[in-house]
């Protein structure tokens, strides 16, 4: 069976300690989780949560119904595939001099990110989009002085809505 | 006196028709006990947390109802957990009331403060902090409804003492929704024609049931869907008592410590019927070669349970009554003679070739025990050797009349147990067995037995040792005994004495009969103390990571 990244969404009821249960079954059932996000949804009493996860195609229907069994889980959605658009946001904070200003803002174009901090010697850029975009923005970013890097889980949406997304 | 939160509490408790909670106070549940004063809930004061959930857990075991234990903050929560596991493996139901720290000093490391909710994460069905007190009715209604719904299971709700100190009005009556009657799906019944199918067809079929079928109450449905196709059955060690009546299909118990009949023959069929049951590796032994030759159907209300551990072609999610009641209308008996023929020839080999079953003296001395006893008594072993011989060896008269701790195996379960059990079924007749390992576990119970004269019997089988671990010292690691003495100087039944309780000790060469008599004659509690060689096992066993046809009858030297 291929190991391959899956992607899960679930509902939640926005109970305390909500979250942790979710965990527990990953790490009490021997799964790991590789990211995670996490937020209301438009229904403030609900929240989504999205996580990616290396495993094998069993995983899924084995998760499903271990999470079903918690109280708080209103419904659990296979987000992994084509049928899936996928992203997710990066942060880098990186140590600027002013002569190599027109190269990091030719960089911030051609990549199609944002420069959402600006100090004279320190820029922050915000990049959105697939891993592997994200992961090649920063490789580039890295010939910068990088201080700091945050990235989100990955979040995603069924390409057209449908019923049996599960 | 104003309506605080511990009334509603024992308004809720009321209301579910609780008549007894065993539990401990602490500082943290002094406005619950205070109330409690003018209640007629009896609360039994066992003497350690453990005990009271072992107690609601045999109470929950013994009668269906669910079983209530309390205790304080801190370590009278953690004391709890234990039982509380015990519980959640064999899907019983039960409420753990904990209290709590004030709201204002949770997350401050406070006086007997400790995150039981976290803690006990992974062995609730669900749990519950109260956080307003007019949340609590609510909380605990719902709390029970978890707990004895769907798959049962142990719910536990944390309840802060300022909370429980709080006024607040009274709960108003519970708003009964009615129960919504599921009408069976066209696919469900779809599945259930396709298994009917295959059953029917099938040469050489095996019905396997269990925990599941006691808990579903389902254990008359399942005699006729036997009793009308004419199949063979089996249980797992927790479905033991199902059938009750000896009707020529019982193959015995499959697993580890099982009937060789029961695992030769599931290995041998062509279609199992699996009801109620989790192919847990004690059941199935080594999976790779478990019914090699087995088509399976599994029937569940639990939907992680059906296919977790072995492949199954024909799973079915649902009510096992439901269930059972459409399928046997499906169900066309055969007569599957050369089936039929081969496992009764196989019976007559297996069944007698060792003495006494394979559970040597001290099994004999089980079934004279229950000669002694009435016969609806209820029995409810510990974990061990004791376990094995007293699953093997009585009788289930009904269907909650054997009871034992088979997913967690928790030494020490017996004796509070006992008392849960025969507080929640005082018209029986209940003895606890034990071995002298799990008999130390809990033995300050003793003191609350004798406290509330509370009738139990309890046989503890003294072999010196931790027999178990010291057969399968003796088995596989050349004899090399490891930490498994447990000595004979302690004299037990001074001890039980000194707790109050009468006892006597006698050895399983001895005959027995005054002694049982005394013991089954006695108003109130008895402990028999019967001393047993330490070199008497149980046999046939499934050698450790073997498959289930190849279970030994003796050591092999």
């Amino acid at each position: 069976m291929s190991i391959e990244e899956r992607t899960i969404t679930i509902l939640v009821k926005n109970e305390p300690g909500v979250l942790s249960r979710v965990a527990g079954v990953f790490s009490g059932r021997g799964y790991n989780i590789k990211t995670l996000c996490v937020a209301e949804t438009t229904n403030p009493e609900i929240s989504r949560i999205t996580l990616t996860s290396n495993a094998d195609a069993d995983f899924t229907e084995k998760i499903k119904k271990q999470l079903d069994k918690l109280v708080d889980v209103v419904d659990v959605l296979d987000y992994t595939g084509e049928r899936f658009l996928k992203r997710e946001m990066m942060l880098i904070g990186l140590r600027i001099t002013p002569d190599r200003y027109a190269e990091l803002l030719q960089a911030v174009n051609t990549f199609g990110c944002r420069i959402i901090g600006m100090q004279p010697d320190y820029y922050i850029i915000e990049t959105s989009g697939r891993r592997s975009e994200n992961d090649a923005v920063f490789k580039y970013f890295q010939t910068f002085d990088v201080e700091m890097m945050n990235r989100t889980g990955s979040i995603a949406l069924p390409r057209h809505p449908q019923k049996d997304s599960a | 006196m104003e309506t605080i939160g511990a009334d509603i509490v024992l308004q809720i408790l009321q209301e579910e028709g609780v008549e007894a909670i065993f539990g401990y106070p602490g500082g943290n549940s002094l406005p619950l006990h205070d109330r409690l004063l003018g209640s007629p809930i009896r609360h039994y004061l066992t003497r350690h947390e453990q005990a009271a959930a072992h107690a609601a857990d045999g109470y929950a075991r013994a009668t269906g109802r669910v079983g209530v234990c309390l205790s304080t903050s801190g370590p009278g929560a953690t004391n709890l957990v234990t039982g509380i596991a015990t519980a959640h493996m064999d899907s019983s139901p039960i409420v753990a009331l904990t209290c709590q720290v004030n709201t204002s000093l949770m997350g401050r490391d406070a006086f007997q403060e400790t995150d039981i909710i976290g803690i006990t994460l992974p062995i609730t069905k669900h749990s519950y902090l109260v956080h307003d007190v007019n949340n609590l009715a609510t909380i605990l209604r719902q709390s029970f409804k978890l707990a004895r719904s769907g798959r049962p299971g142990p719910v536990l709700v944390d309840m802060p003492r300022d909370i429980l100190a709080a006024r607040c009005e009274r709960a108003a009556p519970r708003q009964e929704a009615p129960e919504a009657t599921v009408e069976q799906s066209p696919s469900d019944r779809q599945q259930l024609e396709k298994i009917a199918r295959a059953l029917n067809q099938s040469e050489r079929p095996v019905i396997i049931m269990g925990g599941g079928v006691k808990l579903s109450n389902s254990c008359d449905l399942m005699l006729g869907l036997i009793e009308k196709g004419g199949i063979p059955f089996t249980t797992t060690m927790m479905g033991v008592g199902s059938i009750t009546s000896g009707n020529g299909y019982d193959l015995g118990f499959i697993g580890t410590h099982g009937n060789q009949l029961a695992n030769s023959i599931v290995h041998q069929s062509d279609f199992i019927l699996a009801v109620g049951m989790r192919f847990s590796d004690r059941s199935t032994s080594l999976i790779d070669e478990f019914a090699p030759l087995a088509t399976i159907a599994q029937i569940d209300i639990d939907p992680t349970s059906i296919g977790k551990n072995v492949k199954v072609a024909f799973p079915f999610v649902g009510e096992i009554r439901e269930t059972i009641s459409a399928l046997v209308k499906l169900v066309e008996r055969k007569e599957r003679t050369p089936w039929m023929e081969r496992i009764q020839q196989e019976r007559e080999t297996t069944d007698n070739c060792l003495p006494y079953k394979g559970c040597g003296k001290a099994g004999h001395f089980i079934s004279l025990v229950q000669d002694a006893m009435p016969r609806e008594t209820i029995a409810i072993s510990d974990v061990g050797l004791n376990q094995i011989w007293t699953m093997r060896t009585w009788k289930a008269r009904t269907p909650r009349s054997l009871i034992t701790s088979g997913g967690m195996g928790t030494m020490g379960f017996s004796v509070p147990a006992a008392m849960g059990a025969k507080i929640g079924a005082p018209d029986r007749s209940v003895v606890a067995i034990c071995g002298d390992g799990g008999f130390y576990m809990n033995i300050q119970e003793l003191a609350t037995i004798s406290y509330y004269n509370i009738p139990v019997k309890i046989i503890v089988l003294n072999n010196g040792h931790l027999g178990m671990v010291r057969q399968l010292q003796d088995l596989f690691y050349e004899s090399r005994f490891s930490t498994v003495d447990l000595g004979t100087h302690v004299d037990l039944v001074t001890v039980a004495k000194g707790f109050g309780i009468p006892a006597r000790r006698i050895s399983v060469d001895d005959s027995p009969e005054a002694a049982l008599a005394a013991m089954a004659g006695a108003e109130g509690p008895y402990m028999l103390e019967v001393m047993v060689d330490p070199n008497d096992y149980v046999f046939p066993i499934i050698p450790p990571g073997h498959p289930n046809i190849s279970m030994i009858h003796g050591k092999i030297c």
